[in-house]
């Protein structure tokens, strides 16, 4: 049993993070480990409080004592700046578990530094420490518009800065890590993001309700916090150009970055009464709209090495489902969902939803492939393979002082030390770090050393 | 043999470790050696410096000196035990004691106060679970020292004993009307539970203090106790005294009063013992517990101001019970066979 | 006039170990003339062994690790503590690492004799170049050292004159038959240049050594040497005195022989001048130049034992002269103004 500092969004945060992820790993978690939530939020959802004991701190001035009388601290870091920033600033001062739920952090960094602290020279340096005067540049052409968001986050995911200095890194995308080719020095952990299905009997009973309205229509759902990424407007354009639209309704289920663009979009491209925007529904009414739709539409591009708890949750309700071939939705076994190229998105969301038109059943099919796919997740399953990661990186902590030992007399040595000595010194220092900080499984566990 | 003394000091303090260096090197040299002691700075705040002087310890070469071998290293602290040496004997006065049983200590709890506390404190246990057992022999400095290096990092040592300071001049004298506790004025001395213990007592106990505060908030915080307790008159503060003056107080007293928390070893006792003085302690008291022998040498009080107060009042009432534990105390002194010379032999042999 | 009082200092240096040498007293003399202006000051000492090359290369890296960040300010004496990191470091240079400078393939150096020393010497050059100008001030111990530094450094360093160990007591008397060359005996001295020269005079000149014996094997040579030259009536070998007994030697002799190769400093010129005694010195002895006024205060010779022989010869026969230029010696150390007053005002903040 482990005592854990437990720091991410948590409910009632618009994060899904907050609202997926922690109520699936929350209850399993408490119930076995002493855990402490840490929140910088103003409040925090009273089933939340029934699960742990929480406690506030201020990022500019931790608590660093209590939060040292656990025996881990776990850091959920993500893409959104207000919501990771405050856990960011801790987890840089104080080794922990740092689970990336996304991997491509710059708009994240972009947030932080510059809008948040207000530390432009921070965000160079990040840029530069990880990418040379390459990044450097490139970040102070970000600054004066010349380069985009985009463009920045491609080509500098800025993920070691995340992952400096962690004890250990927890990613739900680990082939995604593996591409982004950023050389985490620290143990990795992929694990399966964490999910609870629904009891067989209740999905029974979705599919029931499911078939009671076969259509056409077929009801298409996208849900989740809506942002550009998630390809609305190529989404609305396919449909708006395709002579059988009118066989499908497409519910628009969740927050939107920009209401009025997409009203403006729908009006423009003559959608309304094929297209209903919900907004932020209850749980009540998620279970309604999942149980009744026939596919889900869950695009993403640029993908910030994501894994989707909602594709999770589409799997749970058998539905199909779109997905962009892309990060940690390539890696999707092919029976269960339907691809989209990024380059090619309206000719494929076009082709697939005609798939659909001609073998319903087929996509039915597809569905319950996805469910077999999850029904047996356990939040469990996945709070054992965190703990046990979270203990072996935990033997290691002597690690990372001996990487920041070497760090700092790297700087040092870069001051005075000649080339003609560097050989030399290089390899004691090293290998005097190593000798005292580095973990040999045959440490003695007694030795009779007087007389 | 050429000897050299290896120990850490933060700069500008002087303590226990410095006098029994000093001895040692004394006693070394009296043996017909060459000994000398180098002190290598230590400062142990912020954490961070930590790992950085330890490996500036591992860098040193002490080997041999201008084509003379170096035929000894005898260590005594964290982080001079590090020194690498191929005849390296480690004579622990105490490990880094906040990355170990004092890491949430109320007060004295350091490491546990910064973000870098935890990885640190790993980087000090990892570092002596693999490098001590480098040395060729390691001592400490007493039982409670051998059990704590044998429970957190599962080494056994053999404690090593040695005298305090001019033990020679230590001497009995009739027993007059007071206790004497002469310590550092600091929360784990615990001077403040033997006041509200002599709030307690039923016999008109009297204590004198010896010693300087670490910080002056902390004589006033023991002056206030005194006041709210009404023992006006019943307490007296020496302040510092001069070793002469301490070997008087200790051979007028009627007996000493050393109930410290975790004493590493604790001169106090053995200065008792010395002077045949009976000692009051407490079961928590580490170090002086291998010495005082309950009913027989002193008494063991539990940690309480109630028990103490039992206890102090015991004494106070039989005083010829209290002469002649003083007397035992001074026999058992000399079964131990606590001597420099005894510790020179273990540490050369 | 002093500077203001009580500040906390630390004295950077190194220490071979088991050995004897004149910078421990110079950190000595600095510690007490610190804490008697009031300020509280310790000496660091390093233990150095400076073979092979490479373990140079460690212990520089080990002193960039240690530190007293606690002190007001720091003072390097010698490599490599003086790399030290202080945010108010002083350093005040007694002499680079000479082996990695005016010592390079100098028969009495010795690091080029090793494969890596030469990379060795460029990381140390290197080193000092980059890291001495982050003291705040920089100071050197003479003008011999302080050109050392420019010529090969770059780097201007203010000389620094300080009182010899003994200055207080050092005193005159009437002169004896004998020069005297008090020293550590080691080649840099040149005790057998004037063993040499000794072999040549005219007159029948003796010489007292004193001084302990530091390179291994030197003392045999110069023992050896006297025999050869069938000196053994002449020379008087003392090894190690009490500064008593040096006191009064400076006090007898007629004069005093100093002929180092070289030296940094001299403490020896200035105890002579201290003792009003004329002092013999050579063209390239360094230091000394800086105090001895040819036919003034004492005579400088060529480096040769003809000419030191007639030097010798001079003295010998015009005691008159002898007396005079101890007497002006005297007067010319006055004239200099050295004092620890006028150096703690330059070193402290």
């Amino acid at each position: 049993m482990l005592k854990i500092n437990w720091f991410s969004p948590l409910p009632p945060q618009a994060s899904g993070i907050a609202q997926n992820f922690c109520r699936q790993v929350l209850p399993a978690l408490t119930v076995r480990h002493e855990t402490i939530l840490w929140t910088d939020q103003d409040s925090v959802s009273p089933q939340v409080e029934r699960l742990a004991r929480v406690a506030h701190f201020d990022p500019a001035n931790p608590p660093w004592r209590a939060l040292n009388e656990a025996d881990i601290c776990i850091y959920h870091l993500g893409n959104h700046g207000g919501f990771h920033g405050g856990i960011w600033r801790i987890s840089r001062q104080h080794a922990g578990i740092v689970v990336l739920h996304d991997l491509c952090l710059h708009d994240f960094f972009n947030v932080v530094f510059l809008r948040g602290l207000k530390k432009p020279d921070e965000y160079l340096a990040a840029l530069e420490r990880w990418y040379g005067a390459e990044g450097r540049r490139a970040g102070e052409a970000f600054q004066t518009g010349g380069i985009s968001a985009e463009n920045m986050g491609r080509r500098f995911p800025l993920t070691r800065e995340a992952a400096h200095g962690a004890l250990g890194i927890v990613t739900h995308s680990p082939h995604t890590l593996a591409e982004l080719n950023e050389k985490l020095v620290c143990p990795v952990a992929g694990l399966d993001h964490p999910f609870a299905p629904a009891a067989e009997s209740v999905y029974r009973a979705w599919l029931a309700a499911r078939n009671r309205t076969p259509g056409p229509p077929y009801r298409l759902v996208v849900f989740g916090y809506l942002s550009t990424n998630r390809r609305l407007e190529s989404l609305l354009e396919a449909l708006s150009r395709m002579p059988e639209r009118g066989q499908f309704h497409l519910h628009i289920c969740g927050e939107l970055w920009d209401e009025t663009h997409i009203r403006a979009e729908i009006e423009r491209l003559k959608l309304e009464p094929l297209v209903s925007l919900h907004g932020f529904l209850p749980d009540a009414q998620v279970e309604e709209q999942l149980s009744a739709a026939h596919l889900a539409i869950n695009l993403r591009f640029p993908s910030m090495g994501e894994a989707s708890g909602s594709q999770l949750q589409f799997f749970n309700y058998g539905l199909p489902t779109l997905v962009t071939r892309t990060g940690w939705y390539r890696t999707l076994p092919e029976d269960t969902v339907r691809f989209v190229r990024p380059d090619h998105e309206i000719d494929d969301i076009q082709t697939q939803l005609r798939a659909l038109l001609a073998d319903p059943a087929a996509f039915r099919g597809m569905g319950e492939c996805g469910r077999q796919l999850v029904k047996n997740y356990a939040p469990e399953t996945y709070v054992e393979a965190l703990i046990h990661f979270a203990s072996t990186c935990l033997d290691q902590t002597a690690h990372v002082a001996a990487l920041r030992l070497a760090g700092k007399i790297g700087c040092d040595l870069f001051q005075w030390l000649h080339p003609a000595g560097s050989e030399h010194l290089l390899e004691q220092a090293s290998s005097g770090i190593a000798t005292m900080f580095e973990h040999t499984p045959s440490c003695a566990a007694s030795s009779k050393t007087s007389l | 043999m050429k000897v050299l003394i290896a120990t850490s000091g933060a700069p500008f303090i002087r303590g226990g470790a410095e006098i029994l260096a000093e001895s040692l090197c004394d006693a070394v040299n009296a043996a017909g050696h060459e000994a000398e002691i180098v002190t290598l700075p230590f400062e142990s705040w912020p954490p961070s410096r930590i790992p950085e002087q330890m490996l500036a310890c591992r860098l040193l070469d002490v080997t041999e000196s201008c084509g003379q071998t170096i035929d000894r290293v005898i260590a005594l602290k964290f982080p001079a035990y590090l020194i690498p040496h191929p005849y390296k004997v480690i004579w622990m006065l105490h490990q880094h004691r906040t990355a170990y049983e004092l890491w949430d200590h109320p007060v004295a709890g350091d490491l546990i106060q910064h973000p870098d506390g935890p990885m640190v404190r790993e980087a000090i246990r990892q570092a002596d679970r693999t490098l001590l057992p480098e040395a060729k022999a390691i001592y400490t400095l007493s039982r409670n020292v051998s059990g704590r290096l044998g429970r957190f990092t599962g080494i056994e040592a053999e404690p090593l004993y040695n005298p305090p300071a001019h033990a020679a001049l230590y001497h009995p004298g009739p027993a007059g009307d007071y206790l004497f506790f002469p310590s550092r004025i600091t929360p784990v001395k615990r001077q403040w539970l033997v006041i509200r213990a002599l709030g307690l007592c039923r016999e008109p106990v009297e204590v004198y203090f010896a010693g300087e505060a670490d910080n002056p908030a902390q004589q006033a915080e023991c002056t206030r106790a005194e006041r709210e307790l009404n023992l006006t008159g019943r307490v007296t503060w020496l302040g510092l005294v001069s070793e002469e003056q301490k070997r008087e107080h200790y051979a007028h007293s009627l007996g000493v009063v050393f109930p410290p928390l975790d004493e590493d070893y604790g001169y106090v006792t053995l200065e008792a013992m010395l002077s045949s003085k009976p000692v009051i302690t407490c079961a928590d008291s580490g170090g002086p517990l291998e010495f005082v022998v309950h009913n027989e040498t002193g008494l063991i009080a539990d940690p309480s101001s109630e028990s103490l107060a039992t206890a102090m009042d015991a004494l106070w009432a039989d005083r010829r019970h209290a002469a002649t534990m003083g007397e035992v105390g001074r026999q058992r002194y000399q079964d131990l066979k606590i001597s420099w010379n005894n510790v020179v032999e273990k540490l050369l042999c | 006039m002093s500077k203001p009082r009580g500040f906390k200092v630390l004295i950077a240096t190194t220490r071979v170990p088991f050995i004897d040498g004149g910078a421990e007293l110079h950190a000595e003399g600095l510690q007490r003339a610190l804490r008697e202006a009031g300020n509280r000051a310790e000496i660091l000492f390093i233990p150095f062994k400076w073979y092979p090359p490479e373990r140079i290369l460690d212990q520089m890296l080990a002193c960039r690790l240690l530190g007293g960040r606690e002190a007001d300010c720091l003072i390097g004496l010698k490599f490599p503590a003086y790399l030290m990191p202080h945010p108010r470091k002083v350093v005040w240079l007694l002499h680079q690492h000479r082996q990695a400078y005016e010592l390079w393939q100098h028969p009495m150096g010795d690091m080029h004799a090793y494969t890596n020393g030469a990379a060795v010497r460029q990381a140390i050059q290197y080193a000092d170049r980059e890291l001495l100008p982050q003291a705040r001030r920089l100071f050197a111990n003479s003008r011999n050292v302080a050109a050392r530094l420019r010529t090969y450094c770059g780097l201007e360093a203010e000389p620094l004159y300080h009182p010899p160990p003994d200055a207080r007591n050092l005193h005159s008397g009437a002169a004896e038959d004998f020069l005297y060359f008090p020293s550590r005996i080691n080649p840099l001295k040149r005790q057998h240049l004037a063993m040499e020269a000794l072999a040549q005079t005219r007159t029948n000149v003796r010489v007292c050594f004193s001084g302990p014996g530091v390179e291994p094997g030197y003392d045999q040579t110069c023992l050896a040497l006297a025999r050869k030259l069938k000196l053994q009536n002449r020379v008087e070998w003392l090894g190690s005195v009490s500064f008593e007994t040096k006191r009064d030697l400076y006090a007898r002799s007629l004069g005093v022989l100093y002929p180092p190769l070289d030296e940094d400093y001299g403490y020896v010129t200035l105890e002579a001048m201290l003792a009003a005694k004329p002092v013999i010195t050579c063209e390239d002895s360094g230091g000394p130049l800086e105090f001895v006024l040819d036919r003034q205060t004492g005579l400088i010779s060529a480096p040769t034992p003809e000419a030191l022989a007639a030097a010798m010869d001079e003295l010998w026969e015009n005691r008159t002269a002898a007396r005079e230029w101890g007497a002006a010696g005297r007067d010319r150390y006055s004239s200099l103004h050295i004092g620890w007053d006028h150096v703690l005002e330059k070193l402290l903040p």
